[in-house]
């Protein structure tokens, strides 16, 4: 183990100067932009995620999310099941999702409350059926949600069990990664995990054979809740 | 060279003869190549991308001694520790000893080219502590004790049926050999070992020096359990695997997908600044952060070499090289093959004799230069290595005496005319349609492969003479 002093020192000479003392002017370069209007960038990050292997659907009402997620998950009976553990969630979903849930009669098991210690909740996520969480952007360019750390929340979550919905607002789509990279930079601290998740888990190691699912969830689906304006508006009348 | 030559050899041979290898090594990098031209195409003046990137990475590499300390501090203001390691062997000591300190007994890991640098696995495991390679490709290699042969795909070389047979004894029972069900097999092996895994290894594709974060990028997700699952994560890094902010990260990482499989952005990208927050309910709470030099300060105060460093370990520049195509990543012989592994591995290892052959693993094409997203000269490079290893020395004997005899031919003018008389009169037994086709030694290394045109029996220089005796050299106005 080197210490710090010499291992800088050693570059600096290398580089045939000593260290400077403030921050390097940064880089300057230019790329091109990718900008679209918002009904447009919902509907690219929807068709991107959907190419993927994604399912995907905008909903507009807590009606709509419910028939949403009896379509898709209704095969699974969680309403029969007496296991707590088969839905396991974020502490806090959107209101729409809580609510579509509670009306199901889907009981959810908050992963960060549901046992005291971390090997407990990951066995928890690996046994469960379902992992549904929030996200706090979109990026259109390559239908990705992105999700930051807390302590309400839980990486696993979206990892381990086979299937990971995300119920996301509309609005939290943004064209690019770099506009979502330069929100996190004007925050005091990173999150100590920021994951952007492109569609299901996939490889290609045998035979350049595309494969879903060998190691993260094997579906992934993304309901995505209408709060652009003019629906606003329209709910409001 | 006399040593290794053999092997190289042997190597070589071993890839020409494998039909499986050849053609799997095409379908992977022609799958992976077009995947790029089309991901690059969508974005719009890929060429305005890939000088970004440049700019972006020779920033980084100029000032490499501040955005490395920067980012250690940053690294430690977070609670996170930092280890610098000189040599591999430090790099593994500092790894067994935080294993030990620990008690480990398994160790789960996602890909790190670091690790395979430093040759971490075999220590580890003569510690007694059982290493999980948890990326399908390295799994399948690491089962049938094999070494990656591509960057990004590292078992490609295998066929289905071999991947079957080497997880059967795993299984215990026959398995088919369809991709869905080997993949389902892998994650139900798997999941008991993320699980139960003290200890998360894992590599880094960039490292953010203003926040002390580290990127990860993966399809699989195996990166996200390995740092997610375990109470101590451990990430290797070379030291030049650095980006100033998150500003310059995001070009980086829409050209590192793009370049690499063609995606727009890899599956799971991962941007960690750990240890985890002290009441989140998952991630670890333990980060150490392993930083290796392995020479790399040297590449650095070699202002030739230097642009070598700003590699993002893509592997666009192996699925655009005709040799590789034809020879595969093992017949290099190195940790790092391809274009830019012939590039590196010389000054990284240090070791003319060993790795002196790689830099004559190309045809000068330029096509991995034009591939490169942070525009590495690499066929340029790889010219200055070939006339780095003659400056020092390393040429074989044989190649020595052909240009001592060149030189005495060429500054002796009368036995220059004088061999290339006997030539003209006594090649007529290697002569075919014209075309020397074989030959006594050293010229049958040649012509087993290739021709050469026989010699003229009128050389250039009778010609020359004759011309200028009759008056009928054209001079350079005359209009002809």
């Amino acid at each position: 183990m080197t210490n710090t002093n010499d291992f800088i020192s050693l570059l600096a000479s290398k580089l045939g100067r000593s260290t400077p003392q403030s921050a390097p002017e940064p880089a300057a370069f230019d790329v091109p932009s990718f900008q679209v209007s918002s009904q447009e960038r919902v509907r690219t990050f929807l068709d991107n995620w959907q190419a993927l292997g994604g399912k995907g659907a905008i909903v507009k009402s807590p009606d709509e999310a419910i028939q949403c997620l009896q379509e898709w998950f209704g095969d699974l009976s969680f309403a029969q099941t007496t296991n707590q553990g088969t839905i396991v969630s974020w502490n806090l979903l959107p209101a729409f999702a809580e609510s579509a849930f509670t009306t199901l009669n889907w009981p959810l098991a908050r992963y960060s409350q549901a046992a005291p210690s971390p090997q407990d909740r990951h066995q928890l996520a690996a046994q469960a059926e379902l992992g549904v969480t929030g996200a706090d952007w979109g990026v259109a360019l390559s239908g990705t949600i992105v999700t930051s750390s807390n302590p309400q929340r839980g990486r696993a979550v979206s990892l381990l069990p086979p299937r990971h919905l995300t119920v996301m607002e509309t609005s939290k789509i943004r064209n690019t990664i770099a506009e979502i990279l330069s929100e996190v930079s004007a925050l005091e601290n990173p999150p100590a995990a920021l994951e952007f998740i492109t569609g299901p888990s996939r490889t290609s190691d045998i035979e350049m054979d595309l494969s879903i699912g060998v190691h993260g969830p094997i579906e992934v689906y993304v309901l995505l809740i209408d709060d652009s304006e003019d629906t606003a508006s329209n709910s409001s009348d | 060279m006399s040593t290794y030559k053999p092997i190289v050899e042997k190597r070589v041979d071993n890839a020409l003869t494998n039909d499986f290898l050849r053609k799997a090594t095409r379908r992977a990098t022609d799958r992976l190549r077009h995947n790029k031209y089309n991901a690059a195409d969508e974005l719009g003046d890929w060429e305005k991308w890939r000088l970004a990137g440049d700019t972006i990475r020779s920033h980084v590499i100029a000032n490499l001694d501040y955005y490395l300390k920067q980012l250690i501090t940053q690294v430690e203001k977070n609670g996170g520790h930092v280890h610098l390691a000189q040599t591999p062997s430090e790099a593994v000591d500092i790894v067994s000893k935080i294993a030990r300190d620990h008690g480990a007994k398994t160790i789960i890991k996602s890909k790190s080219m670091v690790s395979e640098e430093i040759h971490l696995n075999k220590v580890l495991e003569k510690d007694g502590i059982s290493v999980v390679e948890t990326d399908l490709g390295e799994y399948i290699l690491q089962v049938a004790g094999e070494v990656p042969s591509h960057i990004i795909v590292p078992a490609m070389h295998k066929t289905r049926q071999q991947v079957a047979e080497i997880f059967e004894p795993l299984a215990g029972h026959p398995l088919s050999s369809d991709t869905p069900t080997l993949t389902k097999f892998v994650r139900q092996q798997m999941r008991q070992k993320f699980l139960q895994g003290d200890i998360g290894i894992t590599g880094c594709n960039f490292a953010v020096a203003e926040t002390g974060s580290i990127t990860m990028v993966t399809n699989e997700g195996n990166g996200r359990m390995v740092s997610t699952l375990p109470r101590v994560q451990i990430t290797l890094m070379g030291m030049e695997r650095i980006v100033p902010s998150f500003r310059e990260l995001s070009v980086l990482l829409n050209l590192l997908g793009r370049s690499a499989t063609g995606q727009r952005l890899s599956s799971y990208t991962t941007i960690l600044t750990p240890p985890k927050q002290s009441t989140d309910a998952d991630g670890p709470e333990e980060f150490h952060l392993v930083i290796l030099d392995h020479n790399r300060s040297e590449i650095l105060g070699d202002p030739t070499f230097r642009q070598s460093l700003k590699c993002i370990r893509c592997g666009a520049c192996f699925n655009v090289c005709p040799v590789y195509r034809q020879i595969g990543g093992h017949a290099y012989g190195s940790v790092y093959a391809g274009p830019i592994g012939s590039v590196i591995t010389p000054l990284l290892e240090n070791d003319w004799e060993k790795w002196g052959h790689l830099p004559y693993f190309s045809s000068l094409c330029g096509a991995c230069t034009e591939a490169c997203p942070v525009r590495i000269p690499l066929h340029d490079l790889l010219v200055k290595l070939r006339a780095r290893k003659t400056m020092t020395g390393h040429t074989p004997q044989i190649e020595k005496r052909i240009f001592q005899a060149y030189r005495y031919m060429f500054t002796h003018e009368k036995t220059l005319r004088q061999a290339l008389r006997l030539g003209a009169r006594f090649q007529f037994p290697f002569v075919q349609h014209d075309r020397i086709v074989s030959g006594p030694p050293p010229l049958s290394n040649w012509t087993k492969s290739k021709t050469l045109p026989k010699v003229a029996s009128k050389s250039f220089m009778y010609l020359w003479a004759e011309a200028k005796h009759k008056g009928t050299i054209p001079t350079p106005n005359s209009k002809e």
